[in-house]
């Protein structure tokens, strides 16, 4: 919130979340065109921007989720997003016809998974972190019940034209979409009545109880919008890959949580927003890319090395401020 | 003063984030006293003993213990060193035992494991002593998560007493203890002052100061004013060093009064004062509430009025409220808002409804800390100003947080700063100030000044009359009988979930409030409960050996 | 005044509601076990024969041990999302050294102890000096230690030392399949350590971090043991699953800390830290284990098993949330920010 007011003395700027992430990405990306000079062309850009974006996308409602408070966090945005997939791509079955009911269903069936989420936490009182891990096995499992294991169908045109055709500016139409779902988001969470209580009950749930609020109905909301997102997400990536498979979405399920984190969004509740997580997402697909791009990975050793290299730059950004308070005052 | 003082501290600060909470304390103290550290809310006393328990690490100044240099690295160092505390906020781990609690971090150890019957012995002689403040019950092997609060603080401090301290310091350690529970906590202070251990206190209650303090050391703005000796000191000389100004307060409490009581009248509402105007329909009615701790509880109040809850602590004061409120168990009974019966489930509806609550635990309940002020100030009413009950303008949210910040006299920086940063007085401003905007026709504030200093609580009280002022029925529960009758117009005192007495008028005193609600602990409950005429009430005990734990000596001592 | 505190048990004498909170999720996985086994005795053929006892106990050790390595860190208040990959990371290690010899088999145990403690230690500094939130700095080692696993095992396969299979697979006294009697050494070994005065610590640095530290307990030493330890014994679980296995697998990382997270909080295991313990959690495991059987035995088609599955694990789950968290959640309304 404090970034939008003109007048903040330097030093708290230095301190705040989203500006180091930011100035990091910004590092990062420099180091990357300085290695690799096609890192600095309009079109290697657009596509960085482009493979975020999904990430960007799936990761709102885990900020969502996670402002809420409650050790809130939502593991099974990944299994959303297969499953939306899944189902979207059986009901188009590579032709436009059925396009508005298959978008409908996907997003139905993903929103099934926040309601079920949602229950668990709210009335079983099940942690969310394992709630939503169980939701995975449910939804895997559910997966190859409806695919047999193999999943059928590809995207409608339309969705692959919308997700990858240059539209307006070279600017592919998913970039678009996630400006515009950036912007929804930013302003539900600064501007509405309902951003304000979120907040208010990730910061102190008896509190925004005792002020009138209904923190169940803010909390039943914010997983049910999490796993609408991931359900976009999961159309978005169908409409990008044309086909699916069982494990399309995994990889999202803890690089949401650590695109908020890095954003700023702190796992306590109460805190950050979305501006954040948007540069947190662009932040971890630029230092894929640049290890990707450094052929660091690859040839006899595989994957592993950028595996490494991931996780020790994700903990050395961590560091720089997402950091829990001493135990001495 | 040949040689070395037992405790001094010297050139003591600390700075958090822009506030200075200590700014180059001195700090003397003799072995076999007790020592009082006083100064209002934010003096820094508490930092101050921080320091010395090392929990705080000072950034600058020099701590030493019989002329030893003593720079804790953290707790460890300081018990070792024989510095045990009794915290405010308690240092209790609530899933395990009593003895675990006990003796957590110096567990005794046979073959390197725990030694249970080692750890009953150093244990139980203490919980022995304080059987007394468990209700005779000895609870070793009790979960402190089932304990009560009092019960709780005094675990606190028998931990504390199982390290063998040579300094014990009490920070406001009798704030949540019963009468017969300060009674042995003093009983093994006095002990252990004779067996040479120095005793730093921390509290509000002037009277415990007077009653077993040898000692005494001002606080004010982060320093130390005076070190003074109790037995030669006047209360008033104390206030006054504390607040660092002579006794001006005590002409404006009446003028308060005055104003709450004619301010409903211009209003247009109803007779402010009981009995003026019975004729004229209750703003809220009560009938025969049951429910947690209530055994049916009847009372109106009417608009512009302003009704206290008195009696001992815990006698469902705060259930009673809970209840109206839709938060806690209503099990029976009425409840008449304007003649028509409300029954709110939840906060929600009872806001609905047109009630609001200000809790005296503001970060706890009151306020989401982190946050900023505006929208602490916006939470309750937000969705009224939002266009279609979304859509809000950041214009109109900070044109509404300012008209009300300006009627309760809140200072702050900026509205987007997080209300962490506001003093304690400020902060629970908000938490009433917040309701303005909701127009409340029922106010329910439970212990609203709790914790908050003498001249915070002045004008949290002028926040309440401005609350009655607009028409609204406000019911005020307290622990401090002072406040009870400062602020309102008419006291009901509970005991065990029922209104068992009626003061108003002439007899609204604080003497009357503790008599009655001493009174009523004894064998005659009954005779109490039905007699409700001013004749019947026998005369206040005073007994001197007893005296209560209410704060019958408050600080802003002065005009009754 | 704690305005919310639910009712329920709140009238009865408190030693009784001691008893009654302390117990209630022991009863509860208690309950669980006894159906379990039930099921699987009437829909399993042979499940009390020697073989059958011998084989189910050979899958419940490693996923139980696990669980027990879990359970140890979420007991001091942390979580571990890298054990999995720290399982993967060192069973690799030792397959590798092992090289199917048994003369090697020494050398290469210890070398992946050696590994599971040296990543538990890295865990360990991660959360409790550089203070990062538990969640994402396991997240973050768990990609490097998986890479590592990748870098040291690149493909399922190696090959273990045959005494360490065989000893495995054998069962004493006609009834007793050794497996079973690891897991007893496991439970006694916890027993052991929970009489230390670390076991004690551990507890309240998960129950409330910041009266240990008042009370002089080293709390930052003690998250950092209580990684180190949980990474030696989910190395302890890799060497299970290799004597299980007879080969190393580098990939099975993730599902084996889902599963681990299961079992403890099927187990009466809080989340939150300082309350539960690895007897619970192992459990929960063998529990987890039995219904991934029965799943089997009960003629569930192939393609539904995991769904159904994935439901009864969701339910198992919540009952066992219903039950611990009674009285946790009265403190967690109230708690507000934590």
């Amino acid at each position: 919130m404090t970034t939008t007011i003109p007048s903040i003395p330097l030093r708290r700027l230095a301190k705040d979340p989203v500006v180091i992430s930011g100035a990091v990405t910004l590092l990062l990306w420099g180091a990357a065109s300085l290695y690799s000079p096609a890192f600095a062309t309009w079109g290697h850009i657009v596509t960085t921007l482009t493979v975020a974006s999904f990430l960007g996308v799936i990761a709102i409602g885990q900020t969502l989720v996670i402002i809420a408070g409650g050790e809130g966090i939502d593991l099974s945005v990944g299994a959303a997003a297969t499953l939306s997939a899944i189902v979207a791509s059986r009901f188009m079955n590579g032709s436009d016809d059925g396009l508005f009911f298959a978008v409908l269903a996907a997003l139905a069936s993903a929103c099934v998974i926040g309601v079920v989420n949602a229950i668990g936490v709210l009335v079983f009182r099940v942690p969310p972190l394992v709630m939503t891990l169980g939701m995975i096995a449910v939804v895997a499992g559910f997966i190859r019940l409806y695919t047999g294991g193999r999943p059928e169908g590809s995207a409608a045109p339309l969705l692959n034209q919308l997700v990858t055709g240059d539209t307006v500016l070279g600017i592919p139409g998913v970039l678009w979409l996630w400006l515009g779902l950036s912007v929804l988001v930013i302003w539900l969470l600064r501007r509405t009545s309902y951003g304000w209580r979120l907040y208010a009950v990730g910061a102190n749930r008896t509190t925004a109880y005792l002020s009138g609020v209904n923190p169940s109905a803010v909390k039943f909301s914010a997983y049910v919008l999490s796993s609408l997102f991931a359900g976009v997400g999961g159309l978005l990536l169908l409409g990008y890959t044309q086909n699916v498979y069982t494990n399309l979405g995994a990889d999202y399920m803890l690089n949401s949580v650590a695109a908020a984190v890095i954003g700023g969004t702190a796992l306590v509740g109460g805190v950050g927003g979305y501006l954040g997580t948007i540069i947190g997402a662009i932040l971890l697909t630029v230092l894929s890319a640049l290890l990707r791009t450094m052929q660091i990975g690859g040839g006899e050793w595989g994957d592993a090395p950028r595996q490494i290299l991931f996780g020790l730059v994700l903990i050395i950004v961590l560091t720089a401020y997402g950091r829990q308070k001493r135990l001495r005052g | 003063m040949d040689s070395p003082p037992f405790l001094r501290m010297s050139g003591v600060r600390k700075r958090y984030g822009g506030v200075t909470a200590l700014d180059g304390a001195d700090f003397e103290a003799d072995a076999g006293t007790v020592h009082a550290v006083l100064g209002p809310n934010g003096s820094g006393k508490s930092t101050l003993l921080k320091v010395l328990t090392g929990v705080v690490g000072p950034d600058a100044g020099e701590v030493r213990l019989r002329g030893e240099p003593l720079r804790p690295r953290g707790p460890r160092d300081t018990l070792a060193a024989g510095v045990a505390s009794v915290y405010q906020e308690l240092s209790l781990v609530e899933d395990f035992t009593v003895l675990d609690n006990l003796l957590l971090g110096v567990e005794p150890t046979r073959f390197g494991l725990r030694d249970r019957r080692a750890a009953t012995a150093r244990a139980l002689p203490w919980l022995e002593r304080f059987a007394p403040a468990f209700g005779g019950r000895v609870p070793v092997r009790e979960r402190v998560g089932d304990l009560d609060p009092g019960e709780r603080q005094v675990v606190e401090v028998c931990k504390a007493l199982v390290r063998d301290p040579q300094v014990l310091v009490l920070d406001e350690a009798t704030a949540s203890l019963r009468r017969g529970q300060v009674e042995v906590l003093f009983e093994v202070v006095t002990d252990l002052r004779e067996r040479g251990v120095l005793v730093l206190f921390i509290t509000h209650r002037l009277a415990e100061i007077f009653s077993v303090c040898d000692r005494a050391t001002v606080m004010r703005n982060g320093t130390d004013v005076a070190t003074v000796t109790v037995a030669d000191t006047p209360e008033r000389e104390l206030v006054e060093l504390m607040s660092g100004q002579p006794q001006a307060r005590s002409s404006a409490a009446p003028a308060r009064q005055a104003a709450l009581r004619t301010a409903p009248d211009t209003a247009g509402a109803a007779a402010p004062a009981v009995g003026a105007d019975p004729s004229a329909p209750p703003r809220l009615e009560v009938r025969e509430l049951t429910g947690d701790r209530l055994d049916g509880v009847s009372l109106h109040v009417r608009a512009g009025e302003v009704l206290g809850l008195g009696g001992l602590q815990g006698q469902g004061q705060s259930e009673l409220m809970a209840a109206l409120f839709g938060s806690g168990r209503r099990t029976g009974g009425t409840v008449l808002l304007n003649g028509a019966p409300v029954r709110p489930r939840s906060p929600k509806q009872a806001v609905r409804a047109g009630f609001c609550y200000v809790p005296g635990n503001r970060g706890g309940q009151g306020l989401a800390l982190g946050r900023p002020i505006l929208e602490n100030f916006a939470l309750p009413s937000v969705g009224r100003r939002a266009a279609l009950g979304v859509a809000l303008s950041r214009r109109r949210e900070v044109a509404a947080a300012r008209s009300v910040a300006e009627r309760i006299n809140t200072r702050y920086g900026s509205l987007d700063d997080p209300v962490s940063t506001l003093s304690g007085g400020n902060q629970q401003k908000i938490v009433v100030g917040k309701w303005f905007p909701t127009e409340p026709s029922v106010v329910l504030m439970d212990d609203p000044a709790k914790g908050i200093d003498v001249g915070a609580k002045a004008e949290m009280f002028e926040v309440v009359a401005e609350l009655a002022a607009s028409g609204a029925a406000v019911i005020v529960g307290s622990s401090d009988d002072r406040e009870l009758v400062e602020v309102c117009d008419r006291v009901l005192v509970m005991f065990e979930g029922r209104v068992v007495d009626e003061v108003f008028g002439d007899r609204l005193t604080e003497d009357t409030l503790i008599a009655s609600a001493m009174h009523i602990t004894g064998a005659d409950v009954a005779a109490a409960h039905s007699g409700d005429a001013a004749a019947e009430l026998p005369e206040p005990d005073h007994d001197p050996e007893a005296r209560a734990p209410g704060p019958d000596h408050g600080p802003e001592e002065g005009g009754a | 005044m704690n305005l919310l505190r639910s009712p329920g048990t709140a009238d009865l004498p408190s030693p009784v509601r001691s008893v009654l909170s302390v117990r209630m999720p022991t009863v509860a996985v208690g309950l669980l076990l006894l159906v379990t086994v039930v099921a699987s005795a009437v829909l399993q053929p042979g499940f009390f024969s020697p073989y059958g006892l011998s084989a189910s106990f050979a899958t419940f050790l490693p996923l139980a041990t696990i669980a027990a390595a879990q359970t140890i860190i979420v007991l001091g208040g942390g979580i571990d999302l890298s054990i999995g990959t720290v399982v993967t990371l060192s069973s690799a290690v030792s397959v590798v050294l092992m090289q199917g010899d048994d003369g090697r088999l020494p050398l290469a145990l210890a070398a992946g102890l050696a590994t599971g403690a040296a990543c538990g230690l890295f865990n360990g500094l991660v959360v409790a000096v550089l203070r990062l939130q538990p969640i994402v700095a396991t997240f973050a080692t768990s990609s490097v230690f998986g890479g590592l696993a990748l870098l040291v095992l690149p493909t399922p396969g190696g090959q273990a030392a045959p005494v360490l299979t065989g000893t495995y697979r054998m069962v004493l006294l006609l009834y007793v399949p050794i497996p079973a009697i690891l897991l007893l050494a496991l439970f006694l070994g916890w027993r052991l350590l929970r009489g230390t005065r670390f076991g004690q610590h551990l507890y309240a640095v998960g129950g409330n971090a910041d009266a240990a530290y008042t009370s002089a307990v080293p709390v930052s030493a003690v998250r950092v043991l209580s990684y180190t330890l949980g990474g030696l014994v989910a190395a302890l679980a890799g060497v299970a699953l290799l004597a299980d296995a007879g080969a190393g697998d580098p990939t099975l990382g993730t599902q084996l800390t889902l599963g681990s997270i299961a079992a403890l909080v099927i187990g009466g295991t809080r989340l939150r830290g300082g309350s539960g313990g690895v007897g619970g959690a192992l459990v929960g495991a063998v529990v987890l284990s039995l219904i991934q059987g029965l799943v089997f035995f009960a003629g569930v088609p192939t393609n539904a098993r995991e769904f159904v599955y994935g439901c009864i694990i969701i339910a198992a789950i919540a009952l066992a949330g219903l039950l611990t968290n009674r009285n946790g959640s009265a403190a967690g309304t109230t708690g507000g920010n934590r």
